[in-house]
């Protein structure tokens, strides 16, 4: 009998450093695994914490951690030349084909962007697979950015809008709320459109109000929902929305059904 | 068909099942109430048949037969787990029809929602299940609203009358053990009630309308988030994941999960300080909707079994059931 | 004609001399204060027929019938016999009413008989000690509380009787809810604390008030099968120097208890001052005069201490002085 608990060993190949509190882990890994899946990584003795996978390459996945709890503070400690052990990926994760041939926005905040940046790089590498790519990301400050030499990548391929909350005078950068640059997106077909916002729950409340205001249809939205994750296996109840267990049938869903999603 | 057999014969069954289950039931533990001499019906390893509580609905369910409240899941050492060994008898467990219900609730969180739970399956493979009938109905229960009332599903049925006592043996394993030379042959069909004092209606029509019911506010104002409808109920099947160091040696440790409870503080907390149902009343909420409403959506039936040891257990008088029919008499026309 | 009436004999006789000429208060002890509510009726009688109607509940959980005549005290010992049978009094003549009054009612909060603190009979054990140190006159007050909370402020009691269990962790019962940290935090010491998932108790700091087993929701926490009790001394009020009562034992039982309180009549038989008003004097007074370890000594003759009982070598008291 499988048992599902038991981690599995997975070697750190590369780290990088976005802000003091947030680094990419490249990981060994060679399963299958989707964009806004996430892992249960842990370190022994200090416990487990779910984490979005950032990227997927061949033979590894990239997982960005923040360094905001136990879990995560062990990993910054410890994590030198070693491994971490992983039990995953869970969850349903976005399917690319949802987005193929679409106006594409993906409107992000803060380390909401890991889950969807496997969705970001794919169009930055398959421009022509969408009518066009629209990329919002929000951040705190502009020490919070994170994929800094994505960003490089990025604003070639796509549109991209990269925004902070707050800044230095000095700071050349767009500043404000990611919801500020949603009402002059350039739409053109509204049901040709697909929409991903993924963030902190009142950045996507807000985000969807606006996202809404511009008419788009419910079933063009998606949305990825960060809730308290134990087991990932559908048991111990913590991510539970209604019928639905956000480690099983999420943490992705379309609006049309996650919109009647309540805590 | 069953048998009629004395009492001296019933317990020389019971010392036959020892043999090679591990038997659990639901038994006094005096003086282990909340208050000082007070007692509590929990369910324990019972050695005779007499130390069983048969008068009584037990105060927590026999979950914890199958769900210990603690369970290590694996142990680190420095670079390797080791996964705990499972007993190697086999596991009795005596509970009456409602319980019975609950197992199903169990197995489908368990068994058929994800994948299949080690740790639960492999206990849950080797237990078997012995109905305690109802003669009357218990305090707060409301098995007949909810349907829970009558149970086929047992391995034995056992009812311990003065000299005697009649047992239903399904299980042919189990039936193997009955000494039956000189058992009378009879019908035994297992105890239940057919009406509880309480009564209970399930609302029809609930939604997500009913998430700004004031009837949420108004019992969730009086919860003190303790968590004892949770730990009583034996639907309740959520858990939370600990890692531990030993404190002699910090290099090994272990993971284990325990019960967890969705009324108490830190059950939707996320690391960096979110939380998503701050308020009791919307615990609350969460809590009776998954009972009545959302888990019959995922799986076509409800969760709740209607045992009432939840509105027996709450230190403020919560009544859950009357939570529920306050629910229903807003669709009545 | 003026009446003839020995006052320190009717004193004796638990009825206190009015003010009012000619008049006196009937009391009536209640062990635990805890009694069958007929007797209440019997009490009604007593006053309409023999008093002015009114009835004192005293502090100290007796009744005091007001307005009895002096003369009267005869008829109203027979009638108080059912009473004193009824709450089961120690007596020595059937039919004479009390046959002491210097060791006063024993009283006690409502206890585990109602309160969900308590971690005993309260009114079981005053009961017990009654039937033990009555019909003594020396003038003793002794007082029981079901728990740290000590509702009946039995600090200010010759004898203190603070109720305490003893908390049994089964860590495997424990799911870290916290509610026992929290509890204990809020209402009792901040004796606990989460050590690995696991409560960890600080038994130094710990007062055994139950609080975490009333609060864990899932039986981790229970009480000890014995019951323990923390014994209080000498606490006091009057005119000149009154005092909370202060530890003495920690985690002792019934028996000791009982044996210290009976010692005590024979210590301060011993060493009371012959000349004392009305031959009562606080034993705490007797103590301040002798020294604690004399004390002591005569305290706890023959009495066997739990090992566990802690108990405090020296003892201080500090209290307000007026003398």
């Amino acid at each position: 009998m499988n048992n599902a608990y038991l981690p599995f060993s997975s070697t750190v190949t590369e780290i990088i450093r976005h802000t003091d509190i947030e680094y990419t882990f490249r990981m060994s890994f060679d399963g299958k695994v989707k964009p806004g899946q996430f892992f249960e990584v842990s370190i022994p003795r200090y416990g487990e914490a779910p984490i979005s996978v950032s990227g997927i390459k061949k033979g590894t996945v990239d997982l960005t951690i923040r360094k905001v709890g136990k879990v995560t503070d062990q990993i910054f400690e410890n994590y030198e030349g070693s491994t971490l052990l992983m039990r995953g990926p869970y969850g349903n994760g976005f399917e690319i084909r949802n987005y193929r041939g679409k106006e594409l926005f993906v409107i992000a905040g803060g380390t909401g962007l890991s889950p969807v940046k496997g969705i970001v790089d794919y169009f930055a590498d398959h421009p022509e697979e969408a009518v066009s790519t629209t990329l919002i990301a929000g951040f705190k400050s502009p020490k919070d950015i994170l994929f800094r030499e994505d960003f490089l990548k990025w604003e070639k391929r796509l549109q991209v809008i990269k925004t902070v909350d707050a800044a230095p005078e000095d700071y050349k950068g767009l500043t404000g709320m990611v919801t500020k640059n949603i009402p002059d997106l350039p739409v053109m077909d509204r049901s040709n459109t697909a929409f991903i916002t993924v963030g902190p729950p009142v950045m996507i409340r807000f985000t969807i109000q606006e996202i809404v205001k511009l008419s788009i249809p419910e079933k063009n939205i998606w949305i990825s929902h960060e809730r308290k994750m134990c087991c990932g296996l559908g048991k111990c109840g913590h991510c539970k929305m209604d019928s639905t267990y956000v480690c099983l049938d999420g943490p992705v869903f379309n609006y049309a059904e996650g919109k009647y999603l309540i805590d | 068909m069953g048998y009629l057999i004395s009492r001296k014969a019933a317990d020389q069954l019971f010392e036959k099942l020892s043999e090679s289950h591990d038997i659990f039931a639901p038994k006094c533990f005096p003086g282990e109430g909340c208050f000082s001499d007070t007692d509590i019906i929990r369910y324990g390893q019972v050695r005779s048949l007499a130390e069983i509580e048969f008068e009584h609905r037990s105060d927590y369910s026999f979950k914890e037969a199958l769900l210990a409240i603690h369970e290590t899941l694996f142990y680190f050492t420095e670079d390797t787990t080791s996964v705990p060994a499972c007993m190697d008898r086999r596991l009795l467990i005596f509970l009456r029809s409602c319980d019975l219900h609950a197992l199903k609730r169990l197995d489908a969180i368990y068994l058929h929602n994800g994948p299949e739970d080690f740790y639960y399956k492999r206990l849950r493979e080797k237990a078997d299940f012995v109905l305690m009938g109802c003669e009357k109905t218990c305090d707060t229960g409301f098995c007949a609203s909810m349907g829970t009332n009558r149970a086929d599903q047992y391995d034995l049925y056992l009812k311990l009358n003065q000299n005697t006592v009649l047992i239903d043996c399904p299980s042919k394993s189990l039936r193997a053990l009955i000494n039956t030379s000189d058992a009378g042959v009879c019908e035994v069909t297992p105890d239940y009630v057919t009406e509880n004092e309480e009564k209970v209606t399930l609302p029809e029509n609930l939604s997500v309308e009913s998430f700004d019911h004031p009837v949420w506010e108004a019992y969730g104002s009086r919860c003190i988030g303790c968590g004892r409808c949770n730990f009583v109920c034996p639907t309740c099947a959520c858990f939370t994941m600990q890692d531990i160091i030993y404190q002699d040696n910090a290099r090994v440790g272990e993971r284990r999960r325990v019960w967890a409870s969705c009324q108490v503080d830190g059950y939707t907390d996320i690391a960096g300080g979110g939380s998503f149902r701050k308020k009791q009343s919307e615990r609350m909420r969460f809590k009776v909707m998954h009972k009545i409403y959302d888990f019959e959506k995922r799986f076509g039936y409800p969760m709740c079994v209607g045992c009432g040891r939840c509105d027996a257990v709450c230190p403020e008088y919560i009544s859950y059931a009357n939570l529920i029919n306050e629910l229903a008499k807003e669709e009545q026309p | 004609m003026g009446l003839d009436i020995n006052t320190k004999k009717a004193k004796k006789n638990a009825y206190r001399i009015s003010k009012v000429r000619g008049e006196s208060a009937a009391r009536i002890r209640v062990p635990g204060g805890c009694l069958k509510a007929g007797i209440l009726g019997m009490v009604q009688e007593i006053a309409e027929k023999y008093g002015n109607g009114t009835v004192h509940l005293t502090t100290r959980q007796g009744f005091e019938i007001e307005g009895i005549r002096l003369e009267d005290i005869d008829a109203i010992n027979e009638m108080l016999q059912p009473i004193i049978e009824l709450l089961d009094i120690n007596q020595t003549d059937p039919g004479t009413g009390y046959p002491a009054s210097g060791t006063r009612n024993v009283s006690a909060c409502i206890g585990n008989n109602v309160c969900p603190f308590a971690n005993y009979n309260t009114a079981e054990f005053a009961k017990k000690v009654e039937k033990a140190v009555f019909p003594n006159d020396l003038h003793f007050k002794i007082a029981f509380t079901g728990c740290p909370n000590d509702c009946a402020k039995v600090r200010m009691h010759d004898f203190g009787i603070i109720g305490m269990t003893m908390p049994q962790y089964d860590p495997s019962r424990c799911v870290a809810c916290q509610a026992c940290i929290k509890g204990c935090r809020s209402l009792s010491v901040n004796a606990l604390r989460l050590e690995n998932y696991k409560v960890v108790r600080d038994t130094e700091k710990c007062i055994g008030c139950g609080v975490c087993v009333t609060k864990c929701p899932t039986r981790a926490f229970t009480r000890s099968p014995k019951k323990y009790y923390k014994l209080t001394l000498m606490g006091r009020t009057g005119k000149k120097n009154p005092r909370l009562g202060e530890d003495f034992l920690i985690w002792t039982d019934e028996d000791s208890i009982v044996k210290i309180i009976l010692n005590t009549y024979r210590f301060v038989k011993e060493y009371i001052d012959p000349n004392a008003p009305g031959g009562k004097e606080h034993i705490g007074y007797i103590i301040d005069r002798t020294g604690f370890a004399e004390y002591k000594k005569w305290a706890l003759e023959g009495v066997e201490l739990l090992p566990e009982t802690q108990i405090r070598e020296c003892v201080y008291w500090s209290g307000i002085h007026f003398d």
